[in-house]
């Protein structure tokens, strides 16, 4: 490149996704239209919700008070989790990045460079919670038959938004990378972001919004009046909210460009900032070496030893584990399981229900629901095991192992907490629920079965279509065999859920009828059990052949 | 011992290797060499079972490495040119997963024999993420070397090591192959192969240009000279007309030929 040229380094990246596009033009077209197809329900059901609050008229202003409320409040906790996220997303894309050492290498300013990085941040963390406001915004546009201005502003006015918590969560990075311990800054950084969302996420369900059901129409009033008149003051939440409401009526509000000016000086202040930090060296605790360790001969732990005698499989458990317990991509995985469990917990505890029928009949749709919510955590838990490998697949395909016991070793590492999970859980709920003996049977049957069913598919299926590549388990499932393993675990959960019926019937009709003693109901357990043996048995026979036929690029 | 015959391997259109035999036996350092995109690193994954081949047979201590893929793997050992280790586990955690991967009876006490030979002891319980690449180059060759494999094969051995480790990673590449066991390496540096290989085979655009003793590759080279680079160049001629861009200055004027000019590197 010559000195003096302006380098187009947006453009060369747009070159780099155009061509990643033609090299696998069907996976983007599957993502573009799932995308487009959840953008557009997003936005219809705004559209007929906003509709059917303004066929209303005598709910009057502060219907539309609320609504902006709500609106606000949704775009506050995206903007939450935008901060938290860019925590570690700012240190792999500002200080760590592969192509950084190039890129200042060129004849270009630092700077430059470096607001080329801040761009890349901003993609990284605010793209996808961008992509879930704008749908919302454009179905309230199209509810209130907003002008077409409206639309560019609502638009300039969430991404501006966004690219606050951004500059923010990235200037903490910046000071945890002098303040965190040498060497240890990501392990921090991803602490504490999984720490922030998972409180995040329980301290919202802990609000138990099923309050507002129990209040009368006058209390439901008053609430409703009080959260219309709720400030947030000078903020740029409220900023965007004033932008928006502004353009439905199709005037311009003060705050649209104030915010704009805000967002640009933030990312153009973060871009300059980063570039004087990783010049000067400030970012002191992204190398260095950490405290010597005792030399000394180390011997197994005692919890390696039992696992270890189960042979080779039990090598590649005890590796597992203690990979696990090093890595915060990892273990961060299972503190959101255990943020789930906690929102789970908290719902099923809010229930109050008269009367053992109905209290059965909720118990009969917790069953259903158990095993939809093991399919979700299995696609972070069980999904990522075998690509978690990464490039250190080589020990295990060049050691004397077969790939059955791979998988067996990886089904084994994922199965206690999924397991102890759906017992856990389904014991939890019939107990809570004070559901009949059958349901309470059915309840533990649906999260063992589930756990069993989900942690096959997962293993299966990831090692059928891994990704090695991928950085952290979170990324891993992003993936066609990630939508192949949601799609097949849900269906699973349904059949499982239609096969528990027969108990769950038979209990609503006669809760003192030992259900699972009569022919039927022990044929409804022997099919349960064959629905999930041919669930999790054929995933991972699938994903063994696949594993064995898996094969990384020639030279 | 280990047998390469008739190997082929395809991608799509693309051949890159064909027809490729060769057989390091007992005792014996074989060193495979080739100019970039040759097919060595295709032959040596199809050796250790990282490839399927497209055609052919590949035996390992005489286990077809596909049909017998167990017994095949459990006589070797293998150093990738890349030396990826699990980087949160420490030196000592990772020579007793291989230990136990690889059935190795007296793992602990082998595990800090390698160690200690190769200057690890003092970091031993430290987490691989903080060690160099020699370091961790050496490492990779303790857990090749630890259950003393009758077949070594070695991708590219002396990347990131000081001359002291590259030496003795030599050195022990020799003893390997001293003590009754096979060797085969890939290296771009002639003086490795040339100081330790008793064979040498030469791949070229996936097929065997040449492969014996230094003697026996002068007589197929059709050359006098001794060195083992000119032989190499000799064997894997390419027909081209081009100018080399460093022979050329920015007035388009042809530049004059400095050190090393001309000379493949």
């Amino acid at each position: 490149m010559r000195p003096g040229r302006r380098a187009d380094l947006i453009g060369l990246r747009a070159r780099a996704f155009a061509h990643a596009v033609r090299r696998a033009p069907g996976r983007y077209l599957v993502a573009v239209t799932l995308m487009g197809l959840v953008a557009w329900g997003t936005a219809t059901l705004v559209d007929r919700g906003v509709r059917w609050i303004d066929a209303y008229p005598q709910i009057g202003t502060i219907a539309d008070a609320a609504l902006r409320r709500s609106v606000e409040a949704f775009v506050t906790i995206l903007v939450l989790a935008v901060a938290f996220s860019v925590l570690t997303t700012a240190i792999t894309t500002l200080y760590t990045a592969a192509d950084l050492p190039l890129l200042l290498a060129w004849p270009l300013s630092a700077e430059r460079v470096f607001r080329l990085k801040v761009f890349e941040t901003y993609l990284a963390s605010a793209a996808l919670p961008a992509l879930l406001t704008l749908p919302v915004l454009a179905g309230l546009g199209t509810a209130r038959d907003a002008p077409w201005s409206y639309y560019p502003q609502a638009a300039v006015a969430v991404l501006a938004l966004y690219a606050l918590p951004v500059a923010a969560g990235s200037l903490l990075a910046l000071l945890l990378m002098r303040l965190a311990p040498a060497g240890r800054v990501k392990e921090v950084a991803t602490a504490a972001s999984v720490l922030l969302a998972a409180g995040l996420v329980v301290g919202l369900r802990a609000l138990r919004p099923e309050q507002l059901a129990e209040l009368t129409p006058e209390q439901f009033e008053a609430f409703l009046a009080g959260f219309a008149s709720l400030d947030l003051g000078a903020s740029p939440a409220s900023w965007a909210g004033d932008a928006v409401w502004g353009g439905l009526s199709g005037s311009v509000s003060p705050a649209l460009p104030l915010l704009a000016l805000l967002a640009w000086a933030s990312l153009a202040g973060l871009g300059r900032v980063a570039a004087w930090a990783y010049q000067v060296g400030w970012v002191r605790s992204l190398d260095g070496t950490m405290r010597p360790r005792d030399p000394g001969p180390r011997p197994a732990a005692w919890w390696e030893r039992p696992i270890a005698r189960w042979g080779r499989g039990g090598a590649v458990v005890v590796k597992d584990l203690r990979l696990l317990m090093r890595d915060p991509t990892q273990w961060s995985q299972l503190l959101v399981l255990l943020a789930l469990a906690g929102v789970y917990l908290v719902s099923t505890a809010s229930l109050e229900v008269e009367g053992q029928r109905f209290r059965d009949a909720l118990g009969t749709l917790n069953v259903a629901f158990l095993g939809f919510l093991l399919a979700g955590v299995g696609v972070r838990l069980a999904f990522p095991v075998v690509s978690l490998e990464g490039e250190g697949l080589w020990f295990l395909r060049t050691g004397p192992i077969p790939a059955a016991a791979v998988l067996g070793a990886k089904f084994a590492y994922a199965m206690p907490p999924l397991l102890l999970l759906g017992l856990g859980l389904g014991f939890a709920q019939a107990t809570l629920l004070d559901v009949s003996a059958n349901l309470a049977s059915a309840s533990l049957v649906a999260g063992g079965l589930a756990a069993v069913a989900v942690t096959g598919l997962g293993v299966g299926l990831g090692a059928a279509y891994p990704r090695y590549d991928a950085t952290q388990a979170a990324e891993v499932p992003v993936s066609p065999g990630g939508l192949l393993y949601m799609t097949l675990a849900l269906l699973y959960a349904a059949g499982l859920t239609l096969l528990l019926a027969y108990p769950a019937w038979t209990t609503l009709a006669d809760p003192t009828l030992p259900v699972w003693s009569t022919p039927a109901g022990r044929l409804t357990g022997l099919l349960a059990l064959g629905w999930t043996a041919a669930f999790a048995g054929g995933a991972l026979a699938f994903g063994r052949w696949r594993f064995l036929r898996y094969e990384a690029g020639g030279d | 011992m280990i047998e390469v015959e008739g190997l082929v391997k395809r991608y799509g259109a693309h051949v890159a290797v064909d027809g490729v035999g060769l057989r390091v036996s007992p005792g014996e350092v074989v060193a495979l060499l080739g100019p970039n995109g040759a097919g060595k690193s295709t032959t040596i994954r199809a050796i250790t079972g990282l490839l399927r081949p497209t055609a052919g047979r590949v035996r390992v201590c005489g286990h077809d490495v596909v049909r017998s893929p167990l017994a095949a793997k459990s006589g070797l050992g293998y150093v990738p040119d890349r030396p990826y280790l699990y980087p949160k586990l420490t030196a000592r955690e990772l020579l007793r997963f291989v230990g136990r991967l690889r059935g190795v009876d007296d793992g602990e006490r082998r595990a800090d024999a390698w160690l200690e030979a190769f200057g690890l002891l003092p970091v031993a319980n430290e987490l691989i993420e903080t060690y160099s690449h020699g370091m961790r180059q050496k490492l990779t060759f303790a857990a090749a070397l630890l259950a003393e494999p009758a077949a070594l094969v070695v991708d590219e051995p002396m990347v990131g090591l000081d001359p002291r480790a590259a030496r003795q990673v030599r050195d022990l590449m020799r003893a390997h192959a001293d003590r009754g066991h096979t060797v085969l390496l890939t290296t771009h540096g002639m003086d490795v192969a040339e100081a330790l290989a008793d064979r040498v085979v030469v791949l070229h655009r996936g097929r065997v240009a040449g492969q014996g003793t230094m003697a026996e590759l002068r007589v197929a080279a059709g050359t006098g000279e001794d060195d083992l680079e000119a032989i190499f160049l000799r064997l894997t001629e390419e027909a081209s007309e081009a100018t080399p861009p460093w022979a050329v200055s920015a007035g388009d004027e042809p530049a004059r030929p400095g050190p090393g000019a001309g000379r493949a590197r």
